[in-house]
């Protein structure tokens, strides 16, 4: 898995740097971007399991959490947590094609922005208000570039699905 | 041992979740402000050099793309400044008016305020938060709640004001996010209000607390007040786009759209103004 670890770094740090790009802010639609990373995490997740999803997530997360304005643990939370739960429904439970990815994207990207909400009401983040605006228009967002961006991460993780016998 | 092996998924999981919890819990401690620091310690080298690489072919293909204008907005420019120049003597002349009837009325002089160019490389990553991160930080003089101003199409208008500063980063709130409260007032009525983001998916604002029995028409030009102890007054902030009055309510809420366009801003000016602690303990309490 050494590759994938050098891989998954690389992937995180391309991730929020386009992310975080001023030109990025071109792909806004109805005033949302899509969350590559968590994509990313997703990803991870579904084909290598609990463990490997959930240590991705809590490593991209903090990451997030300290290039954006939101306190430690608000942004990492939810992709940890995404990242265990999308694990155990991983390619051995679901049948990779187009709409299991899209299913699987849109349901973790809704549970994600529900997991935040239900975060910043619990430690008062003042900021987080409008979620209808957010989540749904998100969630429909990552669903539609899921499947190209799994494509994409098949071919760079290749080596090592057929090696844990995921193809 | 054996134990923590087979149940490594679980364990790690409850770890990871306590941190989050704790995290969440002491967010203003210098422990989370230290994993933050790391964690952009480690990001903030890619998007500096992303934003280098960017910024170099886009100034390349600007070069060549642009040349065949360059002609005509030279003349263009040349009319523009001949303009100008006529103005300069008229402004002067009314500066030193200004000046002396401000004395003659016993107002304040208005102070004139340093500014640090800064480039910006990078946009919040997430659809809840909207900052900006700027390549000037702690070492070039940039303070928290210091204001930030632009220029675009010819108007100098704020920004937002710095809201966390690392050595050679910092951070800005803009006027669209909807944390940032602003003190705001119509440049022909006076009348002052409250404006803040609309909401994280929009670049309009709003402002709030203007009386219902206000006359606020479409275009009107919105600048600072001045109070809040952060932005000194009369600094271009948009126009007014329409005005909600509803019955169940004493005020009216304002939508402004803001004089800078968010989305293509790229180079910003920090004022050096320090705060006014004493107003903005009163404004945003003791923090």
């Amino acid at each position: 898995m050494t590759f994938a670890h050098i891989y998954t770094g690389i992937l995180i740090i391309i991730s929020i740097v386009i992310q975080g790009h001023s030109s990025f802010d071109v792909l806004r639609i109805a005033g949302v971007k899509p969350d590559i990373l968590f994509i990313v995490v997703i990803y991870l997740a579904y084909n290598f399991g609990s463990f490997y999803g959930e240590v991705t997530g809590f490593i991209s997360g903090i990451i997030h959490d300290s290039v954006s304005n939101s306190p430690l643990g608000l942004l990492t939370f939810p992709k940890m947590a995404l990242g265990f739960i999308a694990g155990m429904f991983g390619r051995s439970v679901l049948k990779s094609n187009i709409i299991t990815i899209i299913l699987l994207i849109f349901s973790a990207s809704i549970i994600k922005g529900v997991f935040v909400l239900l975060l910043s009401y619990i430690f008062h983040q003042p900021a987080i208000s409008s979620s209808l605006n957010v989540i749904l228009p998100e969630a429909f967002y990552n669903a539609f570039l899921a499947p190209s961006l799994f494509f994409i991460f098949d071919k760079i993780y290749h080596d090592e699905l057929m090696r844990e016998g995921s193809m | 041992m054996d134990f923590f092996i087979r149940h490594k998924t679980i364990i790690t999981f409850i770890a990871f979740t306590l941190f989050c919890i704790i995290s969440l819990s002491i967010k203003s401690s210098s422990f989370t402000f230290t994993i933050e620091g790391i964690g952009n310690a480690f990001t903030v080298p890619f998007q500096k050099a992303y934003h280098g690489m960017q910024g170099g072919f886009s100034k390349l293909w600007k070069g060549y793309t642009e040349l065949s204008g360059v002609k005509k907005e030279l003349r263009a420019t040349r009319k523009r400044l001949q303009k100008y120049e006529s103005l300069t003597e008229e402004i002067s002349e009314l500066k030193i008016e200004n000046r002396r009837l401000r004395r003659l009325l016993g107002l304040k002089e208005r102070i004139q305020y340093d500014s640090i160019p800064a480039a910006i490389i990078s946009k919040d990553p997430d659809n809840w938060f909207k900052t900006l991160i700027i390549d000037k930080g702690e070492n070039d003089g940039i303070k928290v709640n210091m204001p930030v101003l632009a220029y675009q199409g010819g108007y100098k208008a704020v920004v937002g004001k710095i809201a966390e500063v690392r050595n050679s980063i910092s951070r800005i709130v803009p006027i669209i996010s909807p944390e940032m409260k602003l003190g705001v007032m119509f440049q022909e009525t006076r009348i002052p209000g409250l404006l803040h983001g609309l909401s994280s998916t929009s670049n309009l604002c709003v402002i709030e607390y203007v009386s219902r029995s206000s006359i606020i028409k479409y275009g009107t030009v919105v600048i600072t007040s001045g109070q809040g102890g952060v932005f000194p007054s009369g600094l271009l902030v948009g126009k007014v786009l329409k005005s909600d009055v509803l019955k169940s309510q004493a005020y009216q809420r304002i939508i402004i759209k803001p004089a800078l366009d968010y989305s293509s801003i790229e180079e910003v000016f920090v004022v050096k103004k320090e705060p006014n602690t004493d107003l903005l303990n009163i404004f945003e309490g003791d923090k």
